[in-house]
């Protein structure tokens, strides 16, 4: 298996981000509110453009593949969309053009719709606007999905309709809402989640099993199933058919973003730093294993010196704690009443690195998990994901080979 | 200047404003069955214990556990039950145990080992038994069940 790409984008925590449909391009928010678009040369991303009209730190970007505009959500209460022209100068520049939201609190996520000509901002005011273009005017006009979301809408998902949107709230539901606009969209057939869907029909509403905010909502390719991840350490998988909820509890800290590969398996990434492979069926779902695999990762990562001589997975019994140098320091330093600091180096001060560095790639929260590259069959065969801590990386969708190993990989989580 | 302001209760002014029994689904039973329950149960792992079985105890008195507003007594006595599995396990054999239950059940207990820690010195409270247990506990359902059991509104 090919290690993963890693690019350490900046020394501040990436937002989120989207790549261009070719992938050449790559456009993140270091955590400001300016956009920086960046193009691949080589092994590397070069800042190439800035995009810079909104006041306040920008929440979520989308770039729409077919039609190339950039859509931007920012705490500003505005949404952007960027397009690209020729400038006076004969260069080319993005052009921004304003959004009516029409809402009173921070947009916190944007999705362009699978046909590009609609898209969904979520919002904390209760809110998610659905934006369309309105060609006699030439601004973007929004219509507003309210009832019965209680709090924050977190994120938003397309189904392959262009109908439905999926939500995942902060009052821990997910809910999927009918987003028809009838001068945009011809009729959807009928699917799994209903037949007649006037705007803001509610197909379906579900809670999360113990109480967390939906941090992540996503459809499968087909539509049919829903999976989202909420604040309490759950990632739950919807069939509308069923009615079946598949919950499955996890050992370890919560996910905050996950997407599908393929109609039975998904990525799901967020503050265990390590993007997790789960797969499954309407008959149950478990945890494949970790994509941060030790070996492949080696040359990037510190190697370990503490307690944990197996894979990273190995070791998450205890979730992201086992994972931890610093931890692992002081368990040693309680169970076995030694430190591990060789004489010579005070415990503190010293080799700065190293100390608190994770075993995994990304060092800090993993805030977007998104596909990367679609293999000829038509499932995701790399992800992407930025974090926290300035990495993007590009990750295959596979568990490391040797079936052996996977047993004892999972002999730590918890399963159901 | 005065901070009174400052404890005035602004949602009363809010017609939208979101109420605690809306963050989740209350239980159906009410408090007078709720209790009836636990009593019940009480006797019920009391003669599982004579008879050793502490596993069945533990899956009795963990499924269906009170919550919510309305039952504090019910609550107070389940607690109790469950002291009198976790004073009188032997430490070596909870490994086990807990590998037995089922998960929505290491949730539950998770929540009792807490509310055991929140009083301490109270009747038979003993916090090195409820550090032991949630040692264990923790080696075997990891982080996320710390983390369930601090968003799960639901509270025993």
């Amino acid at each position: 298996m090919a290690a993963p790409e890693v690019f350490t984008i900046a020394q501040v925590p990436l937002t989120a981000h989207a790549f261009n449909a070719d992938r050449s391009k790559l456009i993140t928010s270091l955590n400001t509110n300016e956009a920086q678009i960046y193009g691949r040369q080589g092994n590397e991303w070069k800042p190439e453009v800035t995009l810079s009209e909104h006041d306040k730190l920008i929440t979520s970007i989308d770039w729409a593949p077919n039609s190339n505009r950039i859509v931007t959500a920012s705490q500003d209460r505005n949404a952007y969309v960027w397009s690209q022209t020729t400038g006076a100068d004969g260069n080319s520049v993005w052009k921004p053009t304003l959004v009516l939201l029409r809402i009173n609190r921070a947009a916190t996520y944007v999705r362009w719709s699978p046909k590009e000509d609609k898209f969904a901002v979520a919002s904390g005011a209760r809110a998610i606007a659905v934006c369309s273009f309105d060609a006699d005017n030439d601004w973007w006009v929004s219509r507003l999905l309210k009832k019965p979301i209680r709090s924050t809408v977190l994120s938003v998902d397309w189904h392959p309709n262009n109908v439905l949107l999926a939500a995942g709230t902060a009052d821990m539901k997910a809910r999927v809402f009918s987003a028809y606009i009838k001068d945009v969209d011809s009729r959807p057939s009928p699917s799994v989640w209903g037949e007649k869907l006037p705007f803001n029909t509610i197909c379906g509403e579900y809670a999360s099993p113990a109480g967390g905010w939906v941090h992540s909502v996503a459809f499968s390719p087909s539509g049919d199933v829903l999976a989202f991840a909420s604040h309490d350490s759950t990632i739950s998988i919807v069939y509308p058919g069923g009615p079946a909820v598949i919950t499955v509890r996890n050992s370890t800290l919560p996910y905050v973003s996950l997407t599908w590969t393929s109609e039975d398996a998904l990525v799901a990434a967020g503050h265990d730093c390590q993007p997790v492979l789960f797969s499954g069926s309407a008959e149950g779902w478990k945890a494949i294993g970790s994509l941060d695999d030790a070996k492949s990762g080696a040359p990037l990562t510190p190697v370990s010196t503490g307690s944990s001589s197996g894979g990273r997975f190995a070791s998450a019994g205890v979730g992201r704690l086992g994972t931890n140098e610093a931890f692992a320091r002081f368990r040693n330093a309680d169970t076995l009443g030694k430190s591990s600091a060789t004489p010579g180096s005070p415990v503190s001060g010293g080799d700065s690195s190293g100390d608190t560095e994770l075993m995994t790639v990304h060092q800090n929260t993993i805030t977007s998990v998104r596909p990367y590259e679609i293999s000829a069959n038509g499932n995701v065969a790399k992800v992407s994901t930025s974090g926290v801590d300035g990495k993007l990386v590009i990750w295959n969708v596979s568990v490391p080979a040797g079936t052996g190993g996977l047993s004892s990989r999972l002999g730590g989580m918890h399963l159901r | 200047m005065s901070a009174n302001f400052r404890k005035i209760d602004i949602d009363q002014y809010d017609e939208d404003t979101l109420l605690e029994t809306e963050l989740y689904d209350l239980d159906p039973r009410d408090p007078a069955t709720v209790l009836a329950d636990s009593k019940q149960k009480q006797s019920a792992v009391r003669s599982a214990l004579a008879k050793g079985d502490i596993g069945s105890a533990l899956v009795t008195v963990l499924d269906g556990a009170p919550y919510g507003p309305n039952v504090e007594e019910a609550k107070a006595l389940t607690l109790q039950t469950l002291l009198l599995i976790l004073n009188s396990t032997k430490s070596t054999d909870v490994p086990a145990l807990l590998r037995a239950l089922p998960a929505e059940a290491h949730d539950t207990l998770m929540k009792y080992l807490y509310k055991g820690m929140a009083m301490p010195g109270t009747g038979e409270v003993s916090g090195s038994v409820l550090l032991s247990w949630h040692e264990k506990l923790t080696e075997v359902a990891g982080t996320g069940c710390i983390v369930r059991v601090m968003t799960d509104r639901r509270t025993v």
